[in-house]
This record gives structure tokens, C-alpha cells and sequence, in this order.
């Protein structure tokens, strides 16, 4: 695969900058993707709660981090947002407002920028260029609470779903759970990012990348804290009794290639999805709503005959 | 009193009562728990090495999803070993813990085996019982959902509510999903979880006479809660033996190896060790604690009538109590969407008001060219 030579350091000064958010139930190995993905500890350990406080529902916390990885000799700023909270409580129905809120907030922050005579050139872009939502790998198929997420996020940003800790599943199970996943993917009518491709402009290298990368979906995913010495190698691995699972070993999981979509071949993808459709989406109705309200003061102003 | 040195046959008494027990036969009633796709009917078909329990019907998956109820399920079969004959009842819960709004999802568990316990009660009250229908829950399993962190506020509720009623049984299914070193963890925090809450779970009892079984027992409780692996396929290991087992393409996790997992254990405690142990404590602590509730002085049954007087009060003040909770909760929401909301109509009536300038300047402007207008 050819280095991407489109990209460009734009602005001058700012490294090129990505921004993700990760979404998923607890204990479905988020931290530790982040952590692998970064190949340095992003997400602290969690720390040892107090058992006597794991009854108590908690609201979902929005926690942004920021770090700069070097990814193909260039270096670049990542911002990660962690969530944990989601799905842990009994009743979850408010977290999807939470989540929601927060990336609609990043682009309030830049439509009010934009709306600036004086714009500030040092203006942060925190608008999420992606969402990795974490299925729980039960096997069977999508649960109520990843439909909804879902469905209801992915007007306002680029989803790929993943099956979180691939290694409890056989190959042959894989297989059956991503299919019935996709199934209800598809059923309940929920967009997500599918490397999509226009066959008559881009070469058929690119089609065929696209196209074989679609057929992947959901990423199946695997992470590590730990190296284990494999063959004289250290490598980032889960040991076993019964054998080691290499993170990097395209049979075992999915993640090297995810890793490779989101730093190197799809980030620009991601992020011109984000500004020229998502975001352009989401002005154009806040604008309209604007325009109506604006339009219903007037007609009130000249009944009353103000003018 | 008189000692008797000569044997009579008193302690052939045993082995009369093996014969009448082995001719009865019994009932062994086993309730699982768990969130959908935590590994219950592998594990239960794993148990009893037969597909008793049949897997999930992925093609009605939707409807069930719809429908965002509990139900109970009971499979009955029967077991004819050696000679000796058990009616075995599985209950399974599915729907639970499957929705985003997970809110009281205990109750239908609740109320199984409260009723249960009022069947027989109510059969046990007749002149006539002598066939006595019997599905008193004597084991519950809860599955756990192999996170490798802590439990969560609906297992904590939920093995509150049980384990006051049945015997408790906390099993992590899908334990090839955890590595050894964080298993230990894992269920080092359940235990502290489970103590901190006052959970009661079931705890065989250790002490025995025969030599190895004390040890045996004490390692049983030391593993809890076990940690599972469940399959009904055979498949051959690296080194060439066949077993049940899970194939990745790393290496293959064997049911029965105990340095895979506690399914032994766990095999042991329900069937081959504690399987009476399981029925008498259902009968002498469980039951017999329904009974003394529900039983008035002169032998009537103040059953589900009753009962709601009774426990009326006070699952009145707990909805109260948890209403005020949850509408705290809500109002603090409220407050907080509110100052959000306060904040964009700020924005929006500052941007409303320089449109409204601008359209009164251009409304002006409108005015003073209608004017030279008019003036010519």
C-alpha cells in the first residue's frame, strides 16, 4: 500500500489531527485498544473501585485525552474520547443524549466560529471524526442498546462498529456474528461508515481495497497490555493456557488493519465525510430551524403592526 | 438407660433408605440467569452432555427484541441413571438483562419462585397428598458477564433479591475470554463485591468425614464464583487428544481441564457432591422460611392475598424511596439540559436580534426610497 500523499500540514504550524471517540459497554476492552492503537498508555489503568460503590448508577463521563503519535515517520495529534459509564447502569436510556450532545456540541462550537467576523486562527477543531462503537461479543446478534446508539448517532457521525474482545469467538462463530450483525445493520436501516467508493472514479486498486475492507465489517477486535515473548519476539499478545492470541496476527483479529484505516489510508476519508457531509448536514438544519424561528418573530412583529 | 451390645440391624436402616430413595426418585430444579449470550444453555447442555436446552432461533431475534419482556421458561426432562430416575427442570429467564431499560428485571424471577414455594405449600395443605407436584427452585445459577472488572448495579440488585429466596450460585461463563492472571482479579472483586452488598450465596457445606473430601470442598468454595467453559463438540487438542472443547486458531480450551476452567467444580457441586445439599437447604431454610410467612397460626394459607398486605408496606415505601431517588436524579438532568438550553437561546436570540436590526434597517432603508419616491 502506497504512503498517502494528499496530506498536507494545513494551518502551518499544527500537526495533522484526529479525533475519535470510543463507544461501548464496560469491560469490552476499550481502554486497552486505545492503549494498543496508540502503542503507548493513553487510558490509565482503571483504578480498583471501592466494591461497596458498584451499586450505585452512575451518569456517563465524556473524557477526552489528547496524544501525539508518529504513525508512518509523520507525526500526528490524536484526540481520543473515552466514555465510560455506557450501558452500565440499569436504566440506560439517557446515555445516548449524553454522547450525542457532546459531538453536536463540537459543531455549535465551530458554526459559532464560523459566524465570527474576527475568527480566532488558533481555533480547536474537536469535531469527531469517528466513532468505534464495541459490540459485546455474545454471538448471537445486535443488542437493543447497540441498535439505538446507533441508529441514533449516525446521522451525526462516522460509525464503525467493532466486536469487542474477538478472541472469545471461534472462527466459524465470527464469521455467523458478524454476518447476523450486518443483517441487522442493514434491517434497521443504521448507517455506518462502509468505505464507500464511486467504481467509475477511483482506480480499481482503491475499489478493491474498499470493497474487501466493507466485507470486514465489524472489525474484529483484539488489544493488549502486555507483550509476551512469541518465537523470540516481543510482541503485544494475550497468553492463555491453551495458546497465545498476537494482536498484529491478521488471522487471529482485526486490528492491524483497523489500525491502518483509521491512522493511515481512511483518516482523510473520515475527515472530509465529517466536514462536507456530516457537518454540512447538521448546519443546514440548525440554520433552517434558525430561519424559521426568525421568520415566525417577523410575521408576529408585523401583525402587531410595529413597523 | 440400657446400652444394647448386641447388634439388631438398627444400622441396616441406611441401606433400607437408599432403596426406598433410589425407587422414588426425584426432583432436581435448576434456574439460570443471565444476560443473553452469556453462555447459559452451552452450559447447561455442557452439564447434563445432551442438547436438553435448544440454542438460540436467530431467525426471531427481532421480535424478541420488540416484545422488551422477561420471560420464564421451564424444559423439563427426564434422567434415567443407573436405575435411578430424576425429573429434571431447567428455568431459564429470557430478556433479562437484555434492554437498555433493564428497570425491575428481577421481578419475574421473584415471583417464579415465590410461587413455587406457594404451590407446594398450598399442596402440602391438602388432606390428600401423595402426589405432590414438586418445581421448587433448588439451584440458581446467575451468570456473570465476563468484563474482568466488578459487577454491575443490576447483578447486584438482582443476587440480592435471589439469594434471599434460592440457593445462589454466581458462575462467569465464557471464562476462555479471561486470562488466568486476571480471572484471579476478577473474581477476587466479585467476592469483595458480593460481601460488601451482604449478597447470600450458597456455601456447601465443607466438613466431612471421608478422608479428601474436606480438601475437596474447601477448594471448591476457595474457586467461587467458577469461571466456565462450555461445549457439546468434541475436538482434538495440538497433542492429539479429543475432548470438549473450543477450537481458535491458537489452541484449543478444554471443558474438563481444571487448568482451564471450574466446570468440574461447579459439575461437582450441582450433581455428583452436593445435589442433596442443594434440595435440603431449598427445603429446610428456603421453604421453610416462605412457610412461616405465610402460614397463619390456625394451618390456612395467607398466601398472595396476604402477601400483598404484608409485603405491600413495604415495597411501598421502596418505590417511594427509589421514585424520590430516580426523580432527583431526573431533575438534576433537567437542570442541567436546562442551563444548556438556556445558554443556545441566549445565542439564538442575539443572532434573532441582529437579523431583526438588520431587516429594521433594511425595512428603513425601504421606507426613505418609497418616500424620495413619493416626494417625485
Amino acid at each position: 500500500m502506497s504512503l498517502p500523499d494528499f496530506r498536507q500540514r494545513r494551518g502551518g504550524k499544527k500537526a495533522f489531527q484526529f479525533n475519535m471517540i470510543v463507544v461501548g459497554a464496560s469491560g469490552l476492552g476499550k481502554s486497552t485498544f486505545v492503549n494498543t492503537l496508540c502503542g503507548q498508555q493513553v487510558i490509565p489503568r482503571r483504578a480498583v473501585d471501592d466494591p461497596s460503590q458498584c451499586a450505585i448508577e452512575k451518569t456517563i463521563a465524556i473524557n477526552p485525552i489528547t496524544v501525539e503519535i508518529e504513525e508512518d515517520g509523520m507525526k500526528m495529534q490524536l484526540t481520543v474520547v473515552d466514555t465510560p459509564g455506557f450501558g452500565d447502569n440499569i436504566d440506560n436510556s439517557s446515555n445516548f443524549a449524553e454522547i450525542l450532545g457532546y459531538i453536536e456540541r463540537q459543531y455549535d462550537d465551530l458554526l459559532a466560529e464560523e459566524s465570527k467576523i474576527k475568527r480566532n486562527p488558533k481555533f480547536n477543531d474537536n469535531r469527531i471524526h469517528v466513532l468505534l462503537y464495541f459490540i459485546q461479543p455474545t454471538g448471537h446478534s445486535l443488542r437493543e442498546i447497540d441498535i439505538e446508539l446507533m441508529k441514533r448517532l449516525s446521522a451525526r457521525v462516522n460509525i464503525i462498529p467493532c466486536v469487542a474482545k474477538a478472541d472469545s469467538l471461534t472462527p466459524k462463530e465470527l464469521a455467523d456474528f458478524k454476518k447476523r450483525i450486518m443483517e441487522d445493520i442493514r434491517y434497521y436501516g443504521i448507517q455506518v461508515y462502509d468505505f464507500p467508493f464511486d467504481e467509475e472514479d477511483e482506480d480499481e486498486e482503491t475499489v478493491e481495497e474498499n470493497m474487501e475492507l466493507r466485507s470486514l465489517l465489524p472489525f474484529a477486535v483484539v488489544g493488549s497490555d502486555e507483550e509476551i515473548n512469541v518465537n523470540g519476539r516481543l510482541i503485544r499478545a494475550r497468553q492463555y493456557p491453551w495458546g497465545v492470541v498476537e494482536v498484529e496476527n491478521l488471522k487471529h483479529c482485526d486490528f492491524a488493519r483497523l489500525r491502518y484505516v483509521l491512522l493511515s489510508s481512511h483518516l482523510q476519508d473520515l475527515k472530509e465525510l465529517t466536514h462536507d457531509v456530516l457537518y454540512e448536514a447538521y448546519r443546514s438544519e440548525k440554520l433552517s430551524k434558525l430561519e424559521g424561528l426568525a421568520e415566525k418573530l417577523a410575521a408576529l412583529h408585523v401583525q402587531d403592526g410595529s413597523y | 438407660m440400657a446400652t444394647n451390645t448386641k447388634s439388631i440391624g438398627i444400622a441396616n436402616l441406611p441401606n433400607q433408605t437408599h432403596k426406598i430413595v433410589s425407587r422414588k426418585g426425584t426432583t432436581f430444579t435448576v434456574m439460570v440467569v443471565g444476560e443473553s449470550g452469556a453462555g447459559k444453555t452451552t452450559y447447561v447442555n455442557t452439564l447434563l452432555t445432551t442438547t436438553i436446552k435448544s440454542y438460540r432461533d436467530h431467525s426471531k431475534r427481532r421480535d424478541a427484541l420488540s416484545r422488551k419482556t422477561v420471560s420464564i421458561d421451564v424444559i423439563r426432562a427426564a434422567f434415567d441413571e443407573n436405575n435411578f430416575a430424576t425429573q429434571l427442570n431447567v428455568v431459564d429467564t429470557p430478556g433479562f438483562g437484555d434492554y437498555v431499560n433493564n428497570r425491575d428485571a428481577w421481578q419475574p424471577l421473584v415471583d417464579f419462585i415465590d410461587g413455587q414455594h406457594e404451590m407446594y405449600l398450598r399442596q402440602e395443605l391438602q388432606p390428600h397428598r401423595d402426589d405432590i407436584l414438586d418445581g421448587r427452585v433448588h439451584a440458581c445459577l446467575y451468570f456473570i458477564s465476563p468484563s474482568g472488572q466488578t459487577l454491575r448495579p443490576l447483578d447486584i440488585e438482582t443476587m440480592q433479591k435471589l439469594g434471599s429466596r434460592v440457593n445462589l450460585i454466581p458462575v462467569i461463563a465464557k471464562a476462555d475470554t479471561i486470562t488466568p492472571k486476571d480471572l484471579a482479579a476478577f473474581k477476587r472483586r466479585i467476592r469483595d463485591a458480593i460481601n460488601a452488598h451482604n449478597i447470600r450465596i450458597y456455601a456447601p457445606p465443607v466438613e466431612s468425614e471421608t478422608e479428601g473430601v474436606s480438601e475437596r470442598n474447601q477448594a471448591m468454595v476457595d474457586a467461587m464464583p467458577f469461571a466456565v467453559i462450555g461445549s457439546e463438540d468434541d475436538v482434538v487438542t495440538p497433542d492429539g487428544r479429543t475432548v470438549k472443547g473450543r477450537q481458535y486458531l491458537w489452541g484449543v480450551s478444554e471443558v474438563e481441564n481444571e487448568a482451564h476452567c471450574d466446570f468440574k467444580k461447579l459439575r461437582n457441586l450441582l450433581i455428583r457432591s452436593h445435589m442433596l445439599d442443594l434440595i435440603t437447604t431449598t427445603e429446610d431454610v428456603h421453604y421453610e422460611a416462605f412457610r412461616s410467612e405465610h402460614v397463619s397460626t390456625d394451618g390456612r394459607v395467607v398466601g398472595s392475598v396476604a402477601r400483598k398486605d404484608a409485603k405491600f408496606k413495604e415495597e411501598e415505601d421502596a418505590l417511594r424511596r427509589r421514585f424520590a431517588e430516580q426523580v432527583k436524579a431526573k431533575e438534576a438532568m433537567f437542570r442541567q439540559w436546562e442551563q444548556k438550553l438556556i445558554g443556545e437561546r441566549d445565542k439564538l436570540n442575539k443572532d434573532l436580534e441582529h437579523e431583526h436590526s438588520y431587516i429594521t434597517a433594511l425595512t428603513q432603508e425601504i421606507k426613505q426610497l418609497e418616500d424620495k419616491l413619493n416626494k417625485k
